[in-house]
């Protein structure tokens, strides 16, 4: 009886789950495996792997797997190191802090998609305001096209990102760095310990599990986070910005081919959770230290 | 407090079944502020002329407008109106969702008054008509003669040498100046097109990919020489365009930065907004080696669904739009083509020298041959993505012209198209 009750209070959460998140997943899964176009959205037919041979076939494949580790790793490291910067920064209590906190935290509360086209016009390689500023103050002589050089586009979406994702593992540090108990400054304090040794004997250990799990949280999220390089670049010039999950927006809109962009869908789903697997069977094994 | 409930109910159940209230659900493509104050307004009318009925207007953002359309039109939602553009008719209409709009137009008076090629523009897929066209879009020469007399060019050029030859003189870079608004972002297939055709003396009027012996444009060595003359007009133009799409090119134009443009006739609606009457100009199409240039017609309309429940009264507001005075007003304030004649007669907007580049070309079918992208093909929208990313290739110096033309010429041949 009592297990009854227990299934029957599971049901809604469960049901709305299965709804939200599973039936969507397992839904693309099956697309992936069809040929489904506009031209054929009420016939859809199974065409078994070819989706994902076009995908592997693709000789820009290789590039754009790269993009795409070069987006997560310089996107994630340089948001944890500024975040964390932030967070220390605004532990202790000083005047005004919380107007100042509401300020460096609003970039956060903006759409992505809303920055990328805010950016875009900022760094406009001809009246962007970056470049009117930079000549200005002598640093040029010719504005430098951010997002139309190869060489600058790249940098210049990640940049962006990291402006974006700093006040979120600043909030998130900050929340864990509050609850490191003050005995232990203070016994490190009398023991003449400097900055840097608290830093890394003391707060960082503490607060290791919320930077595991944020930074876990974060680099899904940047992989899956398409908005701001489709605002600036749709991938472009020449396809050095396009990683993964904007290459899926562009099969989507350009292409119109659904089958194909689950099947992208479906590779992307597949590296996150392998990743995730290793990252946190190593953290178990304490194999690597953060 | 019960009984004043229970007055309330009845006076809501009496004000429902007496109003007896139609309301027919439409959708629009090309979302903008402008745009969707002027539709509001023309639905205003009708809704006073036509008491009991109601139009509720959706307007999705564009950039998602044509997925959402596809997808509500394929699950049936509902939706009486449709809007339809010349790029999403033929997956629409494969759909089999789309109404006929043959029966209605052989009892309509519209049809008389047409303007040449509208008619035939409906009737693209399979030879039906599944919209009814409101607007034409014809790309024309948009040049800013208060910048280019400076340099010595009050009048605008004739042919694409003069072109390149007035842009080259504008260019220099050290004060901001360059010549050519060019297009590297967000299907720039058509500015390549009118460039690279314009060498070509033999383009099949029924696609502009097929010379009139059924062979693909992109083996003969004219468009080898044509997308090499491209890369010279890009040359004149600021680097960064390479990742310019619509708005980036207006902004340009407005400054000043790039005067010479090739853009659609809704550019003028924004162009009236942000510009002083008399600064802009617009001129036919310049005229390449072939001596010819090939526009392609656009189009855009309503569509009725099949499974639409009023569609006599869809087809209502459908006439209503396309009424002369109507059409006139969503045409000089949207910023197109008018498809009905008898709106170039009774509205002078549309003989005034804004509009000099389109009449001009309409008068010569000499040297402007109206052509049709092959857009019922499937391939067509995996096209603009490979030639956008391609041609941002050549222009970085990545892949050479003659590979990129190899490349497209494959991908039409795997497309069924050409000999």
């Amino acid at each position: 009886m009592k297990k009854l009750w227990v299934v029957l209070m599971l049901l809604p959460t469960f049901s709305l789950v299965f709804l939200l998140n599973l039936y969507p997943l397992v839904r693309g899964g099956v697309i992936s495996f069809q040929r489904l176009t506009v031209f054929n959205l009420n016939n859809p037919r199974y065409v078994g792997l070819a989706n994902y041979e076009t995908i592997l076939r693709d000789p820009n494949f290789p590039r754009i797997l790269w993009n795409t580790l070069v987006w997560i790793a310089w996107s994630v490291s340089l948001q944890f190191i500024f975040g964390l910067i932030l967070a220390l920064l605004l532990e202790k209590p000083f005047k005004g802090r919380g107007a100042y906190m509401g300020f460096v935290f609003y970039p956060w509360a903006l759409s992505g998609f809303a920055i990328g086209l805010l950016w875009s016009w900022l760094l406009n390689g001809q009246f962007g305001v970056v470049n009117d500023l930079l000549v200005r103050m002598r640093f040029i002589k010719v504005p430098i096209g951010f997002l139309s050089d190869e060489r600058f586009a790249m940098m210049s979406v990640i940049l962006v990102n990291v402006w974006y994702g700093i006040p979120f593992f600043a909030i998130m540090l900050l929340a864990a760095l509050q609850s490191v108990p003050r005995e232990l400054y203070e016994a490190a304090q009398i023991d003449g310990a400097g900055f840097f040794q608290r830093l890394f004997g003391i707060t960082l250990p503490y607060i290791r599990p919320t930077v595991v799990s944020t930074i876990l949280l974060r680099i899904i999220w940047v992989m899956n986070f398409p908005d701001i390089i489709y605002g600036m670049t749709r991938g472009g010039p020449a396809g050095v910005t396009t990683i993964l999950s904007v290459q899926m927006l562009n099969v989507v809109y350009y292409r119109n081919n659904f089958g194909l962009a689950s099947a992208l869908g479906v590779i992307v789903t597949a590296v996150l959770l392998a990743f995730a697997v290793v990252y946190l069977s190593l953290l178990e094994k304490g194999e690597f230290e953060l | 407090m019960r009984k004043f409930l229970v007055l309330l109910l009845m006076v809501v159940l009496l004000a429902t079944t007496f109003s007896q209230q139609v309301t027919l659900r439409m959708i629009q493509v090309f979302t903008s502020p402008l745009r969707t104050k002027i539709l509001e307004e023309i639905i205003a009318k009708f809704e006073a002329q036509n008491p009991g009925v109601k139009i509720e207007l959706i307007s999705p953002p564009y950039e998602t407008a044509y997925q959402k359309i596809y997808l509500m039109v394929s699950a049936e939602e509902p939706l009486d109106i449709v809007e339809v553009g010349d790029w999403s008719l033929s997956a629409l209409a494969s759909m089999g969702k789309l109404l006929s709009l043959e029966p209605y137009l052989a009892k309509s008076e519209l049809p008389k008054y047409f303007v040449p090629g509208v008619l035939e523009a409906a009737r693209t897929y399979k030879g039906t008509a599944y919209l009814l066209p409101n607007a034409l879009y014809v790309k024309t020469l948009f040049y800013r003669p208060d910048i280019t007399s400076k340099y010595g060019f009050p009048n605008p050029p004739k042919t694409m040498d003069e072109l390149l030859q007035y842009c080259r003189a504008l260019t220099k870079p050290e004060i901001g100046q360059y010549g050519f608004n060019f297009r590297g972002k967000g299907y720039p297939t058509a500015f390549i097109d009118i460039v690279m055709t314009s060498f070509f003396d033999d383009i099949d009027p029924n696609c502009m990919y097929l010379k009139k012996d059924g062979k693909l444009i992109f083996e003969d060595p004219r468009a080898l020489e044509g997308l090499k003359f491209y890369i010279e007009l890009y040359k004149t133009a600021p680097k960064d365009s390479i990742n310019w799409g619509f708005d980036e090119q207006v902004n340009a134009f407005v400054s000043g930065i790039t005067p010479y443009l090739f853009q659609d006739p809704d550019t003028v609606g924004l162009l009236k907004e942000l510009m002083k009457e008399g600064t802009y100009k617009t001129a036919p199409l310049p005229i390449g080696k072939g001596g010819k240039a090939y526009p392609t017609l656009g189009f855009s309309g309503w569509g009725i669904t099949s499974y639409s429940k009023h569609k006599d009264l869809a087809w209502k507001f459908l006439e209503f739009f396309n009424s002369p005075e109507i059409n006139a007003y969503w045409c000089r304030e949207y910023g197109a083509l008018p498809v009905d004649k008898r709106v170039y007669e009774i509205d002078p907007y549309f003989k005034s020298e804004v509009f000099a580049g389109w009449r001009a070309m309409f008068d010569d079918p000499k040297h402007y041959q109206f052509t049709k992208y092959p857009l019922d093909n499937e391939a067509w929208s995996e096209w603009n993505e490979l030639h956008e990313t391609t041609m941002q290739q050549v222009l970085l110096g990545k892949m050479k012209p003659e590979d990129a033309l190899k490349t497209w010429a494959n991908f039409w041949k795997k497309a069924g198209l050409g000999k």
